[in-house]
């Protein structure tokens, strides 16, 4: 009896074992069948069909395309991470299921997933590993730190990364041809930072006290800040970095920001360090007009809005946004939010629109070559888009976006609303306005 | 000649900061940011403690560098939040809840993946809990998604009428605001570490405990049975980490990592304190929050690390036993 447990158990696991061992296989044929269409579909896409009519049948679709999401999904990021590559994943189903790219005979896409674990050595690495497995382009990463070096291993390979998030100008400042940013750089993030400062207080905000990450992601954005903020006759009279990660309370922070007695006390970074942020401006209830978060990871997403009810109410945030007044985001929101059980944040839908700026690319190139990827990447103008930006999506010679621009935001009756600029504005502001009355 | 230069030590400290502060920024600035970096120092200090005494024990008993203890937070966080979320548990009823069942994890552990190797090289024991770590992380993250949650207490910001005073939260102490959620991990990270020196010092299963730390060999032939006052020393260790977890909750926030954030400071408390000495985690870990927010006043960022380094270096120079250690031979 015993031995006939061992000997069962024997022969179901060399079953097991066969079994992933023929899924490595087909794995393998897919990826190097793949490869080879993806350098040779553009001259002769007569030979390659050629050898799959014999054994299959005639009706068989291409293979696929490989598109690369890079993102930190284990680790601190691991939230958003998770929500870009389910936002990318959403958009790679759509356009599959709409009968995918027709320039190539309707090759589907097919993501592949990769892993930053947010440090920029993995980053590394998983950039080489997805250019390795033949991405025709690929999107990422979330941070600037990570971005930076993979942004040089896209260039170096001359495989397209289109930026969904990572707002450091130093990315693209050095002259890079295979690098595209759909979302707004630092210097437009804190310069229209100011320029909403300016407009919100109608010039009665003359001073503030920036908190921010001290990774490359703060310090640019309070740097174009700073440089920007004169011109409104608005002064930065305390800087207090602070580090992301490991911080576990932000109450000596804030109280250092509010010693100075600034007009508004203004934020950039995370989300974990945005929640202590506001759980400490709230505990002090500092004595300002306003929270105003520039390019901040927290305060115009949903799940701040949930986690911190009342208290959520009227923090500001200039960032990227979603359109929350066109009709179709309200679908795209509804449909994610069904089908991972998550709401979806702006970070999840710049994946989702990078993905579509490739397949655009894809279609208007008829070819899968990362080299007419990118040729085509260059010339995008995309005006049917999902986001709140002045025009449509479309690239300079530098790789950014043209049109990328943040919108400020406040949470007001327990959700998140434009209110500046004007086109976009979908209530009043509340100002001077804080939770707890200030 | 270790008091000499253990005095000197002292005395230059004294003389450095007499020297540096009056001439720092703080000195100028508002006297309220000073003791907001003092409170808050102290309160996230004893946060510390208790995290760092869990530790603590099991190193000085187990011998067992534990890379897991963070991950361990990890678990009690998302219990005290999933009770909150799914059942309305206040997270400091959930304690009750919290500090048995991390309890029991420990002796699992303990039970089925330490105590089989207790006999192996350090590096071994090392690869281990580290495995642990990272497979209790990615469970989390697999499991409730790493999107970080955060709860609200409803009585946060509350009066609180006790009859002699009425205490107004937040609680305000010259200048500094003390929260409500900060005072009672603080308070109760106190209570629990009185506890845990009574359990080792006053009780048998302390005695017991503190036999087979100094020598297992002696304390096996004395009719102790080491192998399960090990796992009950790595449960013990757990249910620090599992009150922590239910302490932080209302005012920190739930993701796999965030008892990750805990662990390196945790090892520097230790050690600062005296590997294996429930006082040492205490001192420690105060003596740590205090660094820590007051350096942030005058280099912040993630320099604000630096001052903890620093007294770190100089403990393990002057003092390489600890601040509370004792000498080890």
């Amino acid at each position: 009896m015993k031995r006939l447990t061992i000997f069962l158990s024997l022969l179901l696991s060399l079953v097991l074992v066969a079994a992933a061992c023929g899924d490595d296989d087909a794995g393998t044929t897919t990826t190097a069948a793949a490869e080879s269409p993806a350098t040779t579909a553009a001259a002769a896409p007569a030979t390659t069909q050629a050898p799959a009519t014999t054994q299959a049948t005639p009706t068989e679709p291409p293979d696929p395309i490989l598109i690369g999401s890079l993102h930190p999904l284990t680790g601190g990021l691991a939230g958003a991470g998770n929500r870009m590559n389910n936002g990318a994943q959403m958009a790679v189903d759509e356009i599959n299921a709409a009968g995918g790219i027709a320039s190539l005979g309707g090759a589907p896409l097919e993501l592949v997933p990769a892993d930053s674990t947010g440090a920029a050595d993995v980053g590394a690495s998983e950039a080489e590993r997805l250019i390795n497995d033949g991405v025709s382009a690929f999107i990422g990463t979330y941070q600037s730190a990570v971005t930076t070096l993979v942004a040089a291993i896209a260039e170096r390979d001359g495989v397209p990364l289109v930026i969904d998030v990572a707002v450091a100008d130093s990315i693209l400042d050095v002259g890079l041809t295979n690098v595209f940013r759909i979302q707004p750089n630092a210097t437009s993030m804190g310069a229209n930072g100011a320029k909403f400062l300016s407009e919100l207080g109608g010039g009665t905000i003359k001073t503030v006290a920036y908190l921010h990450d001290d990774t490359s992601f703060g310090v640019e954005v309070s740097a174009a800040f700073a440089a920007a903020a004169g011109q409104y006759g608005i002064e930065v009279i305390a800087d207090i970095p602070y580090a992301p990660f490991s911080v576990t309370d932000l109450t000596t922070e804030m109280a250092q920001a509010a010693a100075g007695g600034p007009d508004v006390i203004v934020l950039t970074g995370y989300y974990n360090d945005g929640i202590l942020a506001a759980r400490a401006a709230t505990d002090l209830e500092v004595d300002v007009m306003a929270i105003v978060g520039i390019a901040q990871g927290a305060f115009h997403t949903p799940q701040f809005v949930e986690d911190f009810g009342a208290d959520s109410e009227l923090f500001f945030n200039s960032n990227y946004h979603f359109n929350s007044s066109d009709p179709k985001v309200a679908a795209v929101l509804a449909k994610f939010e069904a089908e991972f059980d998550d709401a979806m944040d702006t970070e999840a839908m710049l994946a989702y629109q990078a993905i579509y700026v490739i397949a655009d690319a894809l279609e208007r190139a008829a070819s899968s070559d990362p080299a007419d990827v990118r040729a085509a990447l260059a010339t995008t103008n995309i005006a049917d888009h999902f986001l709140a930006f002045p025009g449509p999506i479309a690239f300079d010679e530098t790789g950014e976006n043209v049109n990328a621009e943040p919108v400020l935001m406040q949470v007001i009756d327990g959700a998140v609303q434009q209110v500046f600029p004007l086109p976009l504005r979908e209530t009043d502001p509340v100002f001077p306005g804080t939770p707890w009355g200030g | 000649m270790r008091g000499r230069s253990r005095t000197a030590a002292w005395a230059g400290l004294v003389v450095v900061v007499a020297v540096a502060v009056p001439q720092s920024a703080w000195w100028d600035m508002n006297h309220t940011v000073f003791a907001q970096a003092v409170v808050s120092g102290l309160l996230i200090g004893g946060v510390y403690s208790l995290v760092a005494m869990g530790l603590s024990l099991v190193f000085g008993v187990l011998d067992i560098i534990n890379f897991a203890h963070g991950a361990l937070m990890t678990i009690a966080i998302y219990a005290s939040y999933l009770l909150f979320q799914n059942y309305g548990l206040d997270p400091y009823l959930s304690l009750f809840i919290t500090i048995p069942l991390m309890f029991i994890i420990g002796v699992g552990i303990q039970r089925f993946a330490i105590n089989p190797v207790m006999d192996a090289p350090v590096h071994n024991q090392l690869l281990l809990t580290l495995g642990i770590a990272i497979i209790i992380e990615n469970l989390a993250l697999v499991l409730f998604t790493g999107t970080p949650r955060s709860i609200e207490l409803a009585y946060a910001r509350n009066e609180f009428d006790l009859g002699v005073v009425t205490l107004d939260f937040p609680l305000r102490l010259f200048g500094a605001v003390v929260s409500l959620p900060k005072l009672i991990a603080f308070l109760v990270a106190l209570l629990l570490a009185g506890a845990l020196y009574l359990l080792i010092q006053r009780t048998q299963l302390g005695a017991a405990i503190r036999a087979s730390a100094q020598e297992p060999e002696g304390a096996e032939l004395v009719g102790i049975d080491v192998d399960r006052i090990y796992m009950i020393t790595f449960g013990v260790g757990a249910a620090c980490v599992g009150a922590a977890g239910s302490l932080v909750l209302p005012f920190l926030f739930v993701s796999p990592t965030a008892g990750a954030t805990f662990t390196i400071i945790a090892f520097v408390v230790v050690v600062l304190g005296g590997m294996g000495s429930i006082p040492g985690a205490l001192v420690g870990g105060l003596v740590i929050g205090l660094t820590q927010e007051l350096t942030q006043l005058f280099v912040p960022g993630s320099t604000k690390f630096l001052g903890v380094f620093v007294v770190f270096l100089a403990v393990l120079l002057f003092r390489p036993e600890g601040i509370l250690g004792r000498v080890r031979r």
